[in-house]
This record gives structure tokens, sequence and C-alpha cells, in this order.
């Protein structure tokens, strides 16, 4: 009987493979990336790796020597406290000691402080309460300290924003409509992210982290593209770090434009060229998880995609890796073997800068 | 022009999402002879099935599915004269889509919602945050045939849960398909929860829905 190995599926669910299988998986995964995003496939050498990777017997496994990254960490400050259904876990400490823990014991090498609703419009009426948070973590601490939020334009459509939702009037073929409400919705994110980050800055925060943009489709980005241009023209020496919320950026709007390329239908390689020209100083690509799909089938994807990124970005790429991102399994709290094993592979065959 | 030529213009006329197109392809085909049915099947229906293979690589997007559901509704209008009474209006089926109660996301559930309606389907879309009995009650108002449950938080999840229950205590699952989907939800928590169906993204739905329903 064959040697079996212990995976997971991307819905976590334990999974035994045999070495034959795994790479039967690994190579449909990369193949659908190949095909998706127009990219090459991995090398026979890279798909050795990664098989090695899967295969090692122990539970965790980490970097070879001299290959460590930095980790950057998005939300941290609440992930301590934090226990509404956030992947918090619960324990009552204020964000100056989540963001001091994540220092000084978990070895983040930059943090980010957070407010709980974690998007940039709910951010408004608390400016004052987040400038005072920034200030006394920037009085605490040493490694860089950015504030961040998700740029989530659908707060800006009805009924939680002035701007009647692109959803209601698509449905009714209000397709102009839904367009000019996009447009209009992204004046105004642009407009609150570059009005809030105005404020952190002068509160001395190091940057600022967009936390996954594009949720709200190609608007999103739109806006957020546009944001990240003007805080670059206003605070030269600003930390721009710009995080995607998924692999392929949706048009929901179809025909919005940034440097003369059509937004809608980018991949991660594609996002970088914007990103950098925008003005950020780090990528953070996305690749989502298959739920049912093994990790082999993920992760085969996930680092095709992303090592395509690394190679055509000009500014450095530190991956997303979590909770059904970067080939682990979607679940709360990622179990640590499928989460080191896919960082591992990140950073050795996808040759990304971060985490 | 071959029938097969002819099925082609029709589709790919659906694939530009230009109206006007449309209709000069359905004019063309009627005049050619062809049978409303087969237009509408082998031309502009399998031209939709090609604008959702496209939608899912990425190729084309929301607005232009909405437009080339637009344009067929038009293709189908002006073919309607010549078909017999109710089968141009004829439904795939009646489907319930909603976000369940205490969860706000909205824009996955929306274009599922819309790419079932492009499909055929009469989709009844009530929204996010949806108190569990609106569904029952929703499903009862339409006699609906499925009912989509969407849930982007593990903590929500449990409403999919409690919905299946509420249909099954009303004697009602026998006759209501159950398709859950959402971030956190997988097929494993379907199977777990009795769901009849997930679907990873809007095009599997659509999909699935055809799968169960016709």
């Amino acid at each position: 009987m064959a040697t079996e190995y212990k995976l997971r599926m991307g819905d976590g669910k334990r999974l035994f493979m045999t070495k034959e299988q795994i790479v039967a998986d690994l190579k449909e995964g990369m193949a659908d990336a190949a095909d998706l995003g127009d990219i090459p496939d991995l090398s026979e050498d890279e798909i050795d790796k990664l098989v090695e990777i899967i295969t090692m017997p122990s539970r965790m496994v980490g970097v070879e020597q001299g290959m460590e990254v930095p980790v950057t960490h998005d939300i941290g400050t609440i992930r301590i406290d934090g226990d509404q259904g956030n992947s918090g876990v619960g324990i009552p400490a204020s964000r100056l000691v989540g963001a001091m823990m994540h220092e000084r014991a978990f070895g983040a090498d930059t943090m980010e402080l957070g407010h709980i609703d974690y998007s940039y419009k709910p951010a408004k009426p608390v400016i004052a309460q987040e400038m005072q948070t920034m200030e006394v973590c920037q009085q605490n601490m040493i490694v860089p300290l950015l504030y961040g939020a998700m740029p989530n334009m659908g707060l800006y459509y009805t009924p939680d924003g002035p701007f009647e939702n692109p959803g209601d009037l698509m449905k009714a073929f209000k397709i102009d409509e839904a367009r000019e409400s996009m447009e209009h919705s992204a004046k105004h994110l642009t407009r609150d992210i570059v009005w809030i980050m105005q404020r952190m800055m002068a509160s001395g925060s190091d940057g600022v982290n967009f936390d996954t943009i594009g949720a709200a489709g190609d608007g999103d980005m739109y806006a957020s593209l546009h944001a990240i241009e003007s805080l670059r023209k206003q605070f030269p020496d600003i930390y721009i770090e710009a995080g995607m919320a998924g692999e392929l950026l949706l048009g929901m709007h179809g025909e919005l434009e940034y440097d003369g390329t059509v937004l809608a239908g980018l991949w991660p390689h594609q996002q970088a060229a914007l990103v950098a020209k925008a003005g950020a100083n780090v990528f953070g690509p996305v690749v989502n998880t298959n739920t049912s799909k093994s990790s082999a089938w993920n992760l085969g994807r996930a680092v095709t995609f992303i090592k395509q990124a690394v190679k055509d970005s000009t500014i450095p790429c530190h991956v997303n890796m979590g909770m059904g991102v970067g080939g682990i399994p979607m679940l709360e709290t990622p179990t640590v073997d499928a989460v080191s094993r896919a960082s591992k592979a990140m950073v050795e065959i996808a040759g990304v800068d971060g985490i | 022009m071959s029938n097969e030529e002819m099925f082609k213009q029709l589709s790919d006329a659906i694939v530009s999402c230009k109206k006007d197109a449309v209709l000069a392809a359905v004019e063309k085909a009627r005049d050619e002879g062809i049978p409303p049915a087969e237009i509408i099947e082998k031309g502009l229906a399998a031209g939709m099935n090609e604008v959702g293979v496209l939608f899912e690589r990425g190729k084309l997007f929301l607005p232009h599915v909405m437009m080339a559901a637009g344009a067929m509704e038009a293709g189908v209008a002006l073919l309607e004269e010549d078909m017999p009474k109710d089968a141009a209006s004829k439904k795939l089926g009646i489907i319930v889509n909603g976000t369940v109660e205490g969860d706000v996301h909205d824009i996955g559930k929306s274009i599922v919602s819309t790419m079932l309606q492009s499909a055929g389907f009469e989709v009844h879309d009530i929204g996010r945050d949806v108190p569990l009995q609106d569904f029952i009650d929703k499903v009862k108002e339409t006699n609906a045939d499925m009912v989509g449950l969407s849930a982007l938080m593990t903590t929500t999840l449990q409403g999919q849960k409690d919905v299946i229950e509420m249909l099954k205590e009303q004697g009602m699952r026998d006759g209501v398909k159950v398709m859950v989907g959402g971030a956190p939800a997988t097929e494993a928590w379907a199977n777990k929860i009795g769901a009849d169906c997930y679907a990873e993204n809007a095009s599997e739905a659509v999909t699935k829905a055809k799968e169960l329903l016709l």
C-alpha cells in the first residue's frame, strides 16, 4: 500500500493522499491559475519543492535559515480582545496592550491600529479617539505602527450610505444609474480615507494599511488607488501598504480605469503595477482558497499566482496569509500545519518579500 | 446561412451585450424560418451560457451580464407573438434569496441573485440581515422552489441551519430546495445542516440551481 500523507481540504477537513495524488492536485491547481491569469506554470523543480514541503513529517514547518521575511499584522490590536466573530480571542485588553503584545511577544515587524468596526467610514465620527490612541501607542512602541481599515465602499450605498444600492439598481436593469452610484461613492470614499489619514498622520502614524481593497469591486479599487495617490503627494514619506480583498478584481462597474487600465478583471500580477503606480510601498496580493479542493490543489494554484505577482511587482509583495487565503483552509483559526506549510511555500517558491 | 451559423450569430450577439445586435439577429433568424423555440434555446440561451462562462473567467462582469440578459429579454419579446401563449414568459423556477439575520453582507448575495435572474429564474431577493421567519413567509407567498441562504460570518452561519429547521417544522422542507453560500460556508457545512447544495460562487449557484430544479 502506498504511503499516505496528511493534508487538508480547503474547508479544513483532514485528508490523506498519496504522493502521486498530491502531485496531480498540485499540477491541477497550478494549471487553473496559469489558465485564468495567462501566466506560466511552475517548473518541475518547484513542484518537487512543493511536494517536499507538503509531505514533511513535522506538524509545523518553517523557512530555511536566512530566508526569514517580515510579518505585518492587520487588525492585530483588536485580535486579542475581539470576541464578536472576528477571530479575536476575547481576552480583555486595550488596543495599546494588543499592539504591544504583537510587537514584544509575537514578533510582528510592523503593526496596525484599527477600530473595531474596521472600515474607514465608521472611523470618521470617532476620529478624536483614534488620534488619541495612535498617539499613545506611538509613545509606547518601536515598530512602525500604521493606521488601517477596509475601504469597504459598500457602506456608501443604501441603507448604510447616501447613494442608491447598485445591486438593487442592477437587478432593475438600471445599469447607468448603478454605475453613477458607484462613481459617486468612490469619490466620497477617497475623500474620507484621505481626511482620516491626514488626522492620523498628524497624530504620529507611520503610515496606512488599506485592508481588503476591491471588496466592493472595481469602484472600491478605483477609490483606493486615488486615495493612495493623494496621500503620497501630501505625505511623501508615508508608508502605504495596499492589501487586496480577493484574487480577481470584480467588475461591479466594469469600465472604471486607472492610468489607462480597466480595473475590472485584473489578477494579482496585473494589480501590482497599478498599486505601485499610485504610490504604495507594499502590495498585498490575495489568492482565494477553494473549500472543495485539497490543500495541495489550493497551494499549487496560490503559489503560481503569487510567484507571478512577485515577479511583475516593482514594490515588495507581502502576501495575505490566513483564513481562506494563500492556500490556507477556511477555518476561523487556521491550523498550524496548513499555515506554516503554505507560508514556507510562499517564501521559498513564490519569493514573497513578507507576509 | 445555415441554421448553425445563424445560432452562432445569435449567440455572438448576446455575448456582445448589445440589444440592437440581438434584435437584428433575431429578426434575421425569424426571416429564415427558424422556429422561435430554437432561436431561443440554440441561439440566445447558448449565448447566455457563454456569458456565464466569461463571467466566471473574469472576462465579463455584472453590468455586462445584465445588459446581455436585457438584450435576451428583448429578443424573446420579439418572438412572443410567434410562440404558444405563456411559453415565452415561462421561468425556470422561483427562488427566494437573502442574507440571514445578523449579517449585513450584501454584495455577493446580490451577484448570485442577478446571475440567477439572468439565467431565467424568477428571483425574489429579500435583502440582507433578514429575520429568519421572513424567508419562510416569502417562500410561502411566492410558492418558491428554492431558498438561497447567504452568510458571510461564522457567527451567522447558524441562521442557515435554523431556516432549514423552520422549514421542517412547518412541513415545507420537502417542497423547497435549500442552497447555502457565503465565505465561511462549505460543502461539509451544507451536508451537516441538511442543505440540498452549497455553491462556491455565483456561476456555481446557477449551475446547481439548474441541476436541482430542472
